[in-house]
């Protein structure tokens, strides 16, 4: 009952905000005390997956494979306990942004919108139903990234919509493969029966290792990996800070929840092309993604290169294929919701104080706010991999597994592009805080920056909290990987009333 | 868009108008066991307003919906959501229906009555209003019709984004683009 609310809770919250259209100061209040109760409600689901393990919900009481189902476990609690946080931070950040009456009417219900499609993606347990919730939350997207924008912007913002609408394209396709192949669209039951299909002999293994790689492609695309990640960086940067940091920390790490969902429980675990091509497009993506981000010189330029750089380190670890290796990633995955969307944030708030993103153009940050620089360093820091924070325990776990694995090349590669990521970082440190620039005077004056840089630190000490305190995360990683892999179990706790092996 | 010269169409489209709309009552209530629905009752909605609004003009037509079309749309996307929370509030997930049958009525025989139908009337009411507002705003703009285009630009474009179409009075009134910006 209570797996339904994540979505329902944003839904009527967008309804209400799509009724009462002029922006005022109840409407905002009615907006972050939404955000509050959902982001409450988030880390109860937490507990109830640590207590009760897999759960799911027959919506309209059709039992599954039937009706639709949302399921319920570690990992997809973690993953809307991330969404809602991101949206709380991003929406009390958007108040500071712009005044009450310079706000565009449309954005909070359309916030509210994309966390309904983020969440019913990450909840549900179909894969038809998982195409509308992709496509709930590509159209808000594609209204919120133009809804501010200028010309130049809806040029940039073009390539986004075009490859969204062509990965939508294969996605269909892929249901279509799997309801030929298997007749059915429940996760659970794609499970069970590709398993029964290879025990069996009937159909060839091809066909599903085709169907996995189809939906890998699509699932690749959303998350932004390499071949394929050049929407990214022109796209993201022409957004508002605070809807920047959203975008960034959510979007993208959606894909990659599907793609982990998809290879964990969904697919049969000896599809080993897979995985070894998953390695080799991660190391590709964070190499070269990481080479964009050394060349760009405004702040959300290089942030944005920084986003498929980091999602290699994901695939890297899907690649790998191992318990550890997914909690690794998972652990990963939540470290670099935060430490993403927080950094944009701070980009946004040094845009607001010199003016301008631009290196040349800014300066002199440290003297005008110490406590901006202490949320970009530590966010910076941990985005870079530098103990102790949340970000090194992430990169420490993939490496580690890719030692015992003896995979040294690879490890020689991410090693190299965390350091050009580190490099990058302190470019931004160096060009924006540290040095003086006398061409550039901080506008301190107008308070709001305080508050903003308040709802960007309110994320630095989560995210602090995930790396000093990193026991417990991992704890919760490695309770959500054993949830996502293991296919038996989770077919067992939604079909019930069947056989199992 | 100005009405048509032609009294032919014109008291076509004023019949048509209300067949049409019948037609598409009646393919809402059957919707719930048999083809129909209310996406489909909702096109066949807006196309007979669309096509009153070709026959009597625009305004005629927007006075037939009385208030804007995306208003309409959001009390539909409400009604078909709370259809779905009510069964909530017995314990049952989210979307359960309840459904009521009688056989043998006098007049109109068997009745079938249930919640699919109050969320098909959300449906039918979003797709009115989403299609309607697609069509009223190319036609506003594409028919000189200034005001309107003014009016539904100050809701729903984006704040720098270029007019779409060229306006020749826009910078001799005082009228703002955004009135509340």
């Amino acid at each position: 009952m209570i797996i339904i609310l994540p979505v329902l809770i944003p839904l009527l919250t967008a309804i209400c905000g799509l009724l009462v259209q002029k922006s005022s100061i109840g409407r905002r209040w009615f907006f972050g005390f939404s955000a509050w109760v959902q982001f409450g409600l988030a880390i109860y689901l937490v507990r109830e997956a640590w207590v009760s393990g897999t759960q799911g919900l027959y919506l309209g009481g059709w039992e599954a494979p039937i009706g639709i189902t949302l399921v319920l476990d570690m990992l997809s609690a973690l993953m809307v306990g991330m969404a809602t946080l991101m949206t709380l931070a991003c929406t009390i950040y958007g108040f500071y942004e712009q005044k009450v009456e310079d706000k565009h009417p449309l954005r909070l219900p359309l916030i509210q919108l994309l966390l309904v499609g983020m969440n019913l993606s990450i909840l549900t347990g179909d894969l038809f139903n998982l195409f509308v919730a992709f496509e709930v939350m590509l159209l808000a997207s594609y209204a919120l990234i133009t809804l501010e924008a200028d010309d130049w912007d809806v040029r940039q913002a073009f390539p986004y919509v075009a490859i969204n609408i062509f990965g939508s394209a294969f996605f269909l396709i892929g249901c279509g493969f799997t309801y030929g192949l298997f007749g059915s669209l429940n996760f659970a039951d794609i499970a069970l029966q590709s398993e029964q299909m290879l025990a069996d002999g009937e159909g060839s293994p091809y066909q599903v290792e085709l169907l996995a790689m189809l939906m890998v492609f699509v699932f690749a695309i959303k998350a932004g990996a390499f071949p394929l990640y050049y929407w990214l960086p022109n796209s993201y940067p022409i957004l508002p800070p605070a809807l920047a940091g959203l975008f960034s920390g959510m979007l993208t790490k959606v894909g990659v929840y599907v793609l982990i969902r998809w290879l964990g429980t969904v697919m049969p675990h000896d599809l080993d092309f897979i995985y070894n091509v998953l390695v080799w497009v991660g190391i590709a993506s964070m190499f070269f993604a990481v080479l964009g981000a050394v060349s760009r010189n405004f702040i959300r330029g290089i942030l944005s290169f920084h986003i498929p750089s980091q999602i290699g380190f994901m695939l890297l670890a899907i690649g790998f294929f191992t318990p550890y290796a997914f909690a690794a990633g998972i652990f990963f995955l939540l470290h670099n919701i935060m430490a993403k969307g927080s950094l944009f944030l701070c980009g946004g708030v040094v845009t607001f104080l010199c003016g301008s993103d631009d290196l040349k153009k800014t300066g002199n940050l440290w003297v005008a706010s110490p406590l901006l620089g202490v949320v970009f360093f530590v966010q910076a820091m941990s985005l870079a991999g530098l103990p102790p924070f949340s970000g090194f325990w992430g990169k420490y776990m993939i490496i580690r597994e890719g030692i015992a694995l003896g995979e040294y090349v690879l490890v020689g590669f991410a090693l190299a592009a965390s350091v050009l990521t580190l490099f990058s970082m302190l470019k931004i440190w160096l060009a924006s805080f540290w040095t003086e620039n006398p061409d550039v005077k901080p506008r301190v004056d107008d308070k709001r920056w305080r508050k903003m840089t308040y709802a960007v630190g309110g994320i630095a000490i989560v995210s602090l909290f995930m790396g000093l305190g990193a026991q417990l995360f991992v704890e919760l990683s490695m309770m959500a990987s054993e949830h996502v892999l293991d296919r038996v179990g989770y077919a067992e706790s939604i079909l019930t009333g069947r056989e199992f092996r | 868009m100005q009405s048509t010269d032609s009294p032919i169409f014109k008291s076509v489209a004023v019949v048509m108008f209300f067949i049409v709309n019948l037609f598409a009552l009646y393919l809402l209530f059957r919707g719930h066991n048999m083809p129909g629905g209310g996406f489909i009752a909702g096109v066949a909605t807006s196309v007979a307003v669309i096509l009153l609004s070709f026959g009597m003009g625009l305004e005629a037509a927007q006075k037939i919906l009385r208030s804007d079309p995306i208003r309409i749309a959001t009390w539909g996307f409400l009604i078909a959501t709370l259809s779905g929370v009510l069964p909530m509030f017995f314990g049952l997930p989210y979307l359960t229906t309840f459904n009521y049958k009688a056989y043998e009525l006098p007049v109109i025989g068997d009745f079938y009555i249930g919640t699919p139908l109050s969320f098909d009337i959300g449906v039918y009411m979003v797709v009115v209003g989403v299609i309607t507002k697609v069509i009223f705003v190319i036609a506003e703009s594409t028919s000189q019709e200034h005001r309107l285009v003014r009016i539904a630009e100050s809701g729903y474009c984006a704040r720098s984004e270029e007019p779409i179409e060229e306006d020749p009075l826009r910078k001799s009134e005082e009228v703002p683009i955004h009135p509340d910006k």
